[in-house]
């Protein structure tokens, strides 16, 4: 006869501490661009952009345990541990097979991270740069702009993306940063599963379910440039399968300065966005959730005495996972996604995006598992012109359909896989695109994955590149859009995944890119070389490697970083005139690197250090810096928590990007204050 | 897959696994075998698994010099039900409806604990069944067939699991 051995409950939790973040300095900024003709295409573009710019703690279970600690625990307990499979947990993410980084929910709230854009920074294989209180320069693998076009940005499955210019508005992204389960940041084409525009990179941020938001949370903070910002959210369950939550939150972001003078720029930025989410599982076969946004921002890139830009949108997200059966499941999904701008210098632009998508999973015999999907969007999308400022036409529907189809073929059993696939898309001004991929994956130990890929994916045109004019004078036109196809990248990926000790992990990204067709500016005929005129007239090649690394030292003391390193070469095809090489695209500092500390201290207190260094930026040239942001945070109670974040500590000001238009900007050191309550 | 997805999972992840080879460990603890099916106080308590052995080394890792009142513990893997000599839970890592029929066929009479993650496991005459909600690793019990073939189970582990019948599952 058995009888039962009591087990010990080691009662662990998962943590990290505090964090803190770092931000950068520089010293001089003498980031003033040239001009004369390199700048040309930069000035149109952002000529543009001038108009633009107008404007708990999921309480899971210690995931770094070993057999025998897990052991150690109750059945309740053991019950509790979370055991997400590869893209939902970073710690299996040593099988996957691509330039994956993740940023936790800790990482950012240890950060001090105030905004989305902010707790971007942590992911070291992304660039991003403050351009000014509003605006951020972000991308991956190279080609940052404020309009950058290569990066493909997801917030729980739905693409944050303007046809104007192929790119993000970053300042209506304003969700509850502690809402946040995860960011997954893939360096790298994701046009095989992502489609489209998932040509450098792909920003897959994600949500806690409500199941994980229950209660009442509320913040509130207060600094040296921040007027004030509030949180407020509550969480419950109306039965046990039915969760919810809804939340509201806003803020006053103070202004940088003008980096002709150091003076304030004026251009605040203050906003407020709303909403909620169901989770409903009717099965254990089915989870279904419903989720909306809706937001009010006022930015205001010009500063001075420019009136803010109004933008206000709403979203509806609908999703239904199910399981058919042990080896097959699929995903239905719908959203809608209204955004409204206005310039307030009559230019507005409207949008009203309508997708639907559907994936559908089947595991084929013994060593097949295969992906399919289908897709449709619709984008309706209507500008108010200005006389000298045109999108034609004003009102413009644009459609998107697409269907995608992989397998990954286990070659040897849990040794080796190869996965091929394709997305086909049809898009209203280039037709049919496809974006294949092919990956080898070779892992020698569970502890280790080396892996290969080459992919291609495209740049699809957006509005500014087909239908705008610019004109000096009623007829006159400056710079007219074309009949721009799409921009394309091959690249060739190595990567290798190592995780040395249960506590150490590393990850190292290689990759060769070689582009064609990057957009370009070619004059117009002499005498004074007008219009300019898009084409694809740059060719390019990239390289470069991205280093990633976790290591849980101690209980309490956690390190994450990376180094990235990037070389880019662009040049003009013999047919093109365009005088700026192709370099008015995007501004890359070669390397960069993030050591992110978290340490829990004694009494409750826990202390978090972000430390950045960007290289220099070629042109416009901006002075290379370092960055270091410390968070101090102290949790006297379960209830109440008070935290105090410097930012940008090392520097008086620094510059972070230098944009054609508006005029450049200087970052200065910050403090702020929080207090966090719970129930 | 969009969204929020496993796209590149294909395989139970390692943690699964390990956890599952934790709780089937922990198993041995809260069940009541006739006593008959230790002819001594030295005999081993035999974990099988039937079919691919999802476990990797945890299992190895949960059992290794372990004893249970005495009994140390013992791995065996089978590749068909008929393998099976003496055998206390075996890990039945088969989802094939008319295969699973056979085994539970072959094994009535015997006081095995059978323990298995396919979807209708239970339904056709398994005794526990590990299934993953909201990401964590939960279990239902068939009380009845339990008691069928002898296992008496503790009320501890009761009160963690899903109760389910042959018919309403």
């Amino acid at each position: 006869m058995i009888t039962k051995r009591e087990k010990i409950n080691a009662g662990f939790q998962s943590g990290k501490a505090i964090v803190n973040e770092q931000n950068k300095c520089s010293d001089s900024v003498d980031g003033n661009k040239k001009n004369g003709p390199r700048n040309f295409i930069s000035t149109a573009l952002f000529f543009s952009l001038a108009v633009f710019s107008q404007h708990s703690m999921a309480q899971t279970v210690d995931t770094s345990l070993s057999t025998g600690a897990l052991k150690k625990l109750s059945l309740e307990d053991l019950m509790n541990i979370e055991i997400t499979s590869v893209s939902k947990h970073p710690e299996k993410l040593n099988n996957a097979a691509s330039a994956i980084q993740v940023i936790t929910q800790e990482d950012i709230r240890s950060s001090g991270a105030k905004t989305l854009p902010e707790a971007l920074r942590l992911a070291p294989n992304l660039q991003v740069a403050q351009v000014n209180a509003s605006q951020w320069a972000i991308s991956a693998r190279g080609f940052d702009n404020v309009l950058s076009n290569k990066l493909l940005v997801l917030i729980d499955g739905r693409t944050v993306y303007t046809p104007l210019y192929a790119g993000v508005f970053w300042d209506v992204q304003n969700i509850l940063l502690e809402d946040v389960d995860r960011i997954e940041v893939i360096s790298g084409p994701g046009g095989t599963l992502w489609g489209a525009n998932a040509v450098n990179g792909v920003i897959n941020i994600i949500m806690k379910s409500s199941k994980d938001t229950k209660g009442l949370y509320a913040e509130g903070s207060i600094g040296t440039i921040l007027p004030g910002s509030a949180s407020l959210r509550y969480g419950g369950k109306i039965t046990d399968k039915l969760t919810y939550r809804a939340y509201v939150t806003g803020f006053k972001m103070g202004s940088t300065n003008l980096l002709a003078d150091s003076t304030n720029a004026k251009d605040e930025w203050t906003a407020v966005q709303g909403g909620f989410r169901f989770d409903w599982d009717p099965s254990e076969k089915d989870k279904v959730s419903l989720q909306s946004d809706i937001y009010d921002d006022r930015p205001n890139p010009d500063g001075g005495t420019s009136k803010p830009v109004i933008a206000r949108g709403d979203n509806v997200v609908a999703r239904w996972n199910h399981t058919i059966s042990d080896k097959a499941d699929f995903q239905l999904q719908s959203y809608y996604d209204y955004t409204w701008r206005d310039f307030r210098n009559g230019f507005t632009e409207n949008l009203n995006t309508y997708d639907i998508d559907w994936q559908n999973r089947y595991k084929l015999g013994k060593r097949n598992i295969v992906t399919y999907g289908l897709g449709a969007r619709l984008m309706d999308h209507k500008v108010n012109n200005l006389e000298l400022f045109e999108f034609l036409p004003e009102h413009k529907m644009l459609h998107l359909f697409s269907g995608f189809v992989q397998d990954e073929l286990m070659l040897i059993k849990d040794r080796l896989r190869f996965t091929l696939g394709s997305k086909i898309e049809h898009n209203s001004y280039t037709g049919f695109e496809f974006s294949p991929n092919g990956r080898l994956t070779w892992t020698p130990s569970e502890h280790h994955t080396i892996w290969t890929a080459v992919s291609r994916a495209v740049r699809t045109p957006a509005r500014i590149d087909r239908d705008f004019v610019i004109s000096l004078a009623p007829n006159l036109p400056l710079i007219t859009g074309s009949d721009l196809i799409s921009e394309t990248v091959i690249a060739y990926e190595l990567g290798w995944r190592v995780q040395p000790g249960k506590n150490l992990s590393f990850s190292l990204s290689t990759y060769y890119n070689v582009y064609d067709n990057i957009r370009s500016a070619e004059p117009g005929p002499p005498p004074f070389g007008i219009p300019i005129i898009f084409a694809n007239g740059v060719k390019g090649e990239t390289y470069g490697a991205e280093l990633a690394v976790t290591y849980q030292l101690t209980s309490w003391w956690h390190l994450r970083g990376g180094y990235t390193y990037l070389e880019k070469h662009l040049w003009v095809k013999p047919t093109s005139k365009d005088s700026n090489k192709g370099t008015a695209e995007s501004d890359d500092p070669q390397n960069q690197f993030l050591i992110q500390s978290t340490m829990k201290l004694p009494g409750k207190i826990e202390l978090g250090t972000v430390l950045r260094y960007v290289d220099k930026l070629p042109a416009p040239y901006v002075p290379d810096y370092f960055g270091l942001d410390v968070r101090i945070g102290w949790k006297p109670f379960k209830f109440l928590e008070l935290d105090v974040t410097g930012q940008n500590l090392l520097y008086d000001y620094h510059s972070e990007f230098t944009p054609s238009s508006p005029t450049p900007r200087l970052i200065s050191r910050s403090v702020y204050g929080k207090v966090i309550f719970r129930f | 897959m969009v969204g929020d997805a496993g796209l590149w999972a294909q395989q139970p992840s390692s943690r699964e696994s390990q956890v599952k080879a934790v709780f089937l460990f922990n198993f041995t603890q809260f069940i009541e075998w006739p006593a008959k099916t230790f002819p001594d106080a030295e005999s081993p308590l035999i974990i099988g698994i039937l079919g691919d052995d999802p476990f990797g080394n945890y299992l190895e890792q949960a059992t290794t010099n372990e004893k249970i009142n005495s009994h140390p513990l013992i791995i065996q893997h089978y590749k068909t039900v008929d393998e099976i000599k003496k055998c206390h839970i075996l890990f039945v890592n088969i989802s094939n409806k008319e295969q699973l029929d056979l085994v539970f066929k072959s094994l009535e009479g015997k006081s095995i604990l059978t323990v298995g993650d396919s979807r209708n496991f239970i339904r056709q005459g398994g005794m526990i069944r590990f299934f993953t909600d909201n990401d964590k690793i939960k279990f239902q019990i068939n009380v009845e067939v339990a008691k069928a073939a002898g296992l008496t189970i503790s009320s501890k582990l009761l009160r963690l699991a899903e109760i389910v019948t042959s018919k309403n599952n």
